[in-house]
């Protein structure tokens, strides 16, 4: 048992030896001028661009702090205290409400309209039982028989 | 966070390296230089914030998704995937390893005028070799023993276990050695 672990433990140390000489002799290969020239070319490259978002985002990380100052909003990421976060929600919460208002006025008023409707009904002289007759119905269509 | 040396530094170092592995990968210089080029922007654009420690593994990640952003381009994902699914090894196969590793040590190690010639021959060899390894194994084996990256960084990298990587490894430098056996290099 512990003669095939100390194998298996051999065999990974010089597996791990031949490949890591196998690499250094790749790693001692040169490549050709041209190439060596496009990479230095694409690493200055790189490197400007590395230059330009450095650049950018200090003065895109004021700008954001200005608006969020000048908006009151916390819109930025990082922390922002819960009072801040609850503050954000506020128009939504006062739209709600000014809907459920809107609501509950339109149906009292319909209610309301409703009800002065059958109260002047019911205290009419006229029974309200007359407007199902067809002859008062013919009576209010052409008005009295001449 | 990287400065401007701390990167020009880092991309130095492995801009050579970048280059012969996606040659292996794409098998053409010019499309090589252009992912290389790719992914050295990438790293300047996103993650030049990031500390110099994190840059070489965050580099071979880019490097890999550009290379396979190439192929897609080009359309031969089929003839990747062959590749990729090729992980015929030579486990069945036990050989001594130890006869190539004696057997490289003497040649590389050595300076003679004579030794040198055997040395350019031994270096194309491998080379070629390692061009012809399967897709995963070379990634396995370039990453690990080139790059110098532990297992689970190497599986980080390829987005495979750490067993998966043993296995690669494992099985490129067999492949290596059987092939540069083949060749008369061993003791």
């Amino acid at each position: 048992m512990s003669t095939t672990t100390s194998h298996r433990t051999d065999r990974r140390v010089v597996e791990a030896r031949l490949g890591n000489r196998l690499a250094s002799a790749l790693s001692s290969q040169t490549l050709s001028h041209d190439v060596g020239e496009r990479l230095r070319v694409a690493r200055e490259q790189a490197l400007s661009r590395a230059r330009d978002v450095r650049r950018v985002a200090p003065a895109a990380a004021g700008a954001s702090v200005v608006a969020v100052s000048a908006r009151g909003a916390a819109v930025l990421g990082g922390f922002v205290p819960w009072w801040q976060r609850a503050a954000s929600m506020l128009p939504l919460v006062v739209l709600v409400a000014g809907l459920v208002a809107i609501d509950q006025f339109t149906m009292r008023e319909q209610v309301m309209t409703a009800a002065d409707i059958d109260a002047q009904l019911l205290s009419d002289d006229l029974p309200p039982a007359a407007y199902s007759d067809p002859g008062f119905a013919e009576f209010l269509r052409n008005g009295p028989a001449p | 966070m990287a400065t401007d040396k701390e990167l020009s530094d880092f991309l130095k170092s492995i801009e050579k390296r970048a280059f012969k592995r996606t040659v292996y990968a794409v098998r053409s210089d010019d499309a090589a230089l252009d992912i290389v080029q790719d992914a050295m922007i990438r790293l300047a654009e996103k993650y030049a914030d990031r500390p110099p420690a994190e840059l070489p593994l965050v580099f071979q990640r880019i490097l890999s998704n550009a290379t396979m952003d190439w192929f897609r381009r080009e359309k031969v994902r089929g003839a990747v995937m062959q590749n990729l699914s090729d992980f015929e090894g030579s486990d069945g196969e036990e050989f001594d390893l130890l006869e190539t590793l004696h057997a490289l040590e003497d040649t590389m190690g050595t300076e003679s005028a004579s030794d040198a010639v055997s040395r350019a021959q031994i270096l194309q060899i491998i080379d070629q070799q390692v061009a012809e390894l399967p897709a995963r194994q070379r990634e396995a084996f370039l990453l690990r023993y080139w790059e110098e990256f532990d297992v689970s960084e190497t599986a980080a990298v390829m987005g495979c276990s750490e067993g998966s990587v043993k296995t690669h490894c494992s099985r490129a430098v067999h492949a290596l050695a059987k092939a540069l056996k083949a060749k008369g290099i061993s003791t």
